[in-house]
């Protein structure tokens, strides 16, 4: 009797604990994505919204070409972007791991978030300034006589959303690498050696295995936002270059169709969460023997 | 050492910046040897077993392998094997693919012959059917098993051990112990062992090569290190010795405390000093005297200071009359033989041949 008061008590006071929190969770997070849910069930009415639960939007948007489209150049583009991102900064955090003596390793990370000290907006404006027509890079690759006119595959489509976006994204792949390098325990790429492995087969081996978690990491944490981002495709991307999220942002604002941009959202969520699973699922797999 | 040295180390040094970890190290060590480096920490050891194994450059001198210049050979290319202080298991990998981990390079082997040696190498370390198991789900003593048979199923001419023993706890290290032995005569490799605990070094090796600051201060086998160390600082390492200051005539000693007494060369190693010296004698070779047992030669008077109670043994604390500073006295405790308390006066009984002298 006395123990069942003292548990629902405790209860009480956890329950009391974890209440502004919980609540902040709910208002923020499970409210709105609830409230975009219902709204892909339903359909705009001219004016009004129509309540009634439909699977309209759905079917209009796996059955308009556009949208399918953009969807799947989205994934291409934030799949680019990732993969860009990861093999350009593995070697680097390879190097501030293994190659900077350990009383410098902190100052080299904070150097390397300098650059992104300056807001996002500024520096995708650089990047417009630096592949415009008369850019930083054209006019140098003029001035040096590599090239006769002005490259325009540089700016204004795909090629600089993923160029700007990898960019941007850099850090956030950097440090979850960083991190998991650091954890691996050197005596283990001694023992590799000591087996009979040169450098290369060590690495092989050993080294990039155990990196998998924080590869898997820097995967997530760059795909993620760039498949949803709307800004870069907007200022550098030009007709080609645009995604999903313009689209959605397009429904809800310029063509004052919530329902429909609701349902797209929802659809770029699920993929999103099916390409997340599959690498949680291989983090798990490489997380084996891991305590 | 018996046999031909498989590992020949001539004017061995190295610096890291100013700091001189290694001066000048000449070391052979024979086929087949269990051979041990024992030191405190810090005393190059580890500096040295790392040297061997192809971890580190030495600054100066020749190190041969097997009558080969190991100059330029990195450690992947040398017929040595280490087993690592934190044994290194591969996280990733199961208990077979950590053991198999070196036959990749193996080409003359097929997977069956490779799976039947990863089984023997595992059956010969007493892991037999762990193979499968996660790496992660081994215990501290299993790691180091495997470490063993991961380093043992490549046949090296030499295998390096670089304080194996020092995180398990005090039974399973005797265990251990006695293992490594056996499986050191059963396999017949060179087995190199870096420890820091004398008793470790005296149980398993053949020679012991004690090191303090870069240098090797005694090479010896155990009993020799044991009985007849060369400078006071290896005896203080090697188990306990008391020490007390004596006037030297020759081969006559006046110790204090103890009195007169007369030594043969072999009980300077390090040579008889003239004058002034001191000389060490171990508590297992002194003894209590009780009432009732004959007299032998040689006894002393002193006072029980302090003492420590072992179950088997008693350590006694003894201030000899004439000294400042109190001898360690052990004794065994044998049936119906009394423990002295503090402050009792005791009859001490030693022997000549017992001790030590040094400058």
């Amino acid at each position: 009797m006395a123990m069942s008061r003292l548990a629902r008590s405790e209860a009480a006071r956890g329950l009391l604990m974890v209440s502004p929190p919980a609540l902040y969770a709910l208002l923020l997070l499970a409210v709105p994505l609830a409230a975009i849910l219902a709204f892909s069930f339903w359909s705009q009415d001219f004016l009004t919204i129509d309540f009634t639960p439909t699977l309209k939007n759905y079917r209009e948007a796996f059955s308009e070409p556009l949208y399918m489209q953009l969807m799947l150049r989205s994934v291409l583009i934030a799949g680019s972007v990732t993969l860009a991102t990861v093999i350009l900064a593995f070697p680097i955090a390879y190097f501030v791991s293994f190659h900077v003596p350990p009383h410098r390793k902190s100052l080299w990370i904070f150097l390397i978030t300098i650059p992104f000290w300056t807001s996002y907006l500024i520096r995708v404006f650089l990047w417009k300034v630096i592949l415009g027509y008369n850019g930083v890079l054209n006019t140098t690759l003029q001035g040096l006589g590599i090239t006769d006119e002005p490259l325009t595959f540089i700016l204004y489509n795909a090629n600089a959303v993923v160029i700007t976006l990898a960019h941007a994204f850099a850090p956030f792949a950097i440090l979850p690498i960083f991190v998991s390098l650091e954890k691996i325990d050197r005596s283990l790429l001694e023992a590799s050696r000591d087996l009979g492995e040169n450098h290369v087969m060590t690495f092989l081996r050993v080294t990039l295995p155990l990196a998998v978690p924080g590869i898997v990491a820097a995967v997530l944490i760059v795909f993620i936002p760039t498949i949803g981002d709307y800004v870069t495709p907007r200022l550098v991307g030009g007709p080609d270059g645009l995604m999903i999220a313009n689209m959605i942002q397009t429904q809800f604002l310029k063509l004052n169709n919530a329902p429909m941009g609701a349902a797209l959202a929802v659809i770029a969520m699920s993929i999103v969460t099916l390409i997340a699973l599959f690498f949680l699922f291989l983090n798990r797999k490489y997380l084996r023997g891991r305590s | 050492m018996k046999n031909p040295p498989i590992v020949s180390l001539r004017g061995v040094h190295k610096y890291y910046g100013n700091y001189h970890a290694l001066r000048g190290i000449d070391l052979d060590i024979g086929a087949g040897e269990f051979f041990s480096l024992l030191g405190p920490s810090g005393c190059g050891k580890t500096t040295l077993l790392r040297t061997i194994a192809g971890f580190e450059d030495p600054s100066d001198g020749v190190l041969l392998l097997d009558g080969k210049d190991m100059a330029h050979v990195p450690a992947n290319r040398r017929p040595t094997n280490m087993v690592f202080q934190s044994y290194a298991i591969f996280p990733h990998l199961t208990v077979a693919e950590n053991v198999a981990f070196g036959l990749r390079r193996r080409s003359d082997l097929d997977r069956s012959a490779k799976q039947k040696m990863v089984e023997e190498s595992l059956e010969m370390v007493g892991l037999g059917g762990y193979g499968g198991r996660a790496a992660h789900a081994l215990s501290g003593g299993q790691r180091q098993r495997v470490a063993l048979a991961r380093a043992l199923i490549l046949h090296p001419k030499v295998l390096l051990l670089d304080e194996p023993l020092s995180a398990l706890d005090k039974k399973l290290r005797e265990q251990m112990q006695n293992e490594l032995r056996r499986l050191q005569r059963h396999v017949g490799i060179t087995f190199i062992l870096v420890t820091h605990d004398q008793e470790e070094a005296l149980i398993m090796s053949d020679r012991i090569a004690v090191m303090f600051e870069g240098e090797i201060a005694q090479l010896a086998d155990p009993q020799t290190l044991y009985r007849r160390p060369v400078t006071r600082r290896v005896a203080d390492f090697i188990g306990v010795m008391n020490f007390l200051p004596a006037k030297v005539d020759g081969r006559t000693l006046e110790i204090a405390g103890l009195g007169r007494a007369e030594v043969q060369p072999d009980q300077a190693p390090s040579g008889m000093p003239s004058g002034s010296g001191h000389i060490g004698i171990r508590p297992e070779t002194m003894s209590v005297l009780f009432e009732g047992e004959k007299t032998p030669v040689r006894v002393a008077d002193g006072k029980v200071v302090e003492l420590a109670y072992y179950g088997d043994m008693t350590y006694y604390q003894v201030l000899l009359d004439g000294t400042e500073s109190p001898v360690t006295v052990s004794m065994k405790n044998l049936v119906g033989r009394k423990v002295l308390e503090r402050g009792d006066r005791a009859r001490i009984s030693w022997d000549e041949r017992s001790l030590v002298v040094f400058p």
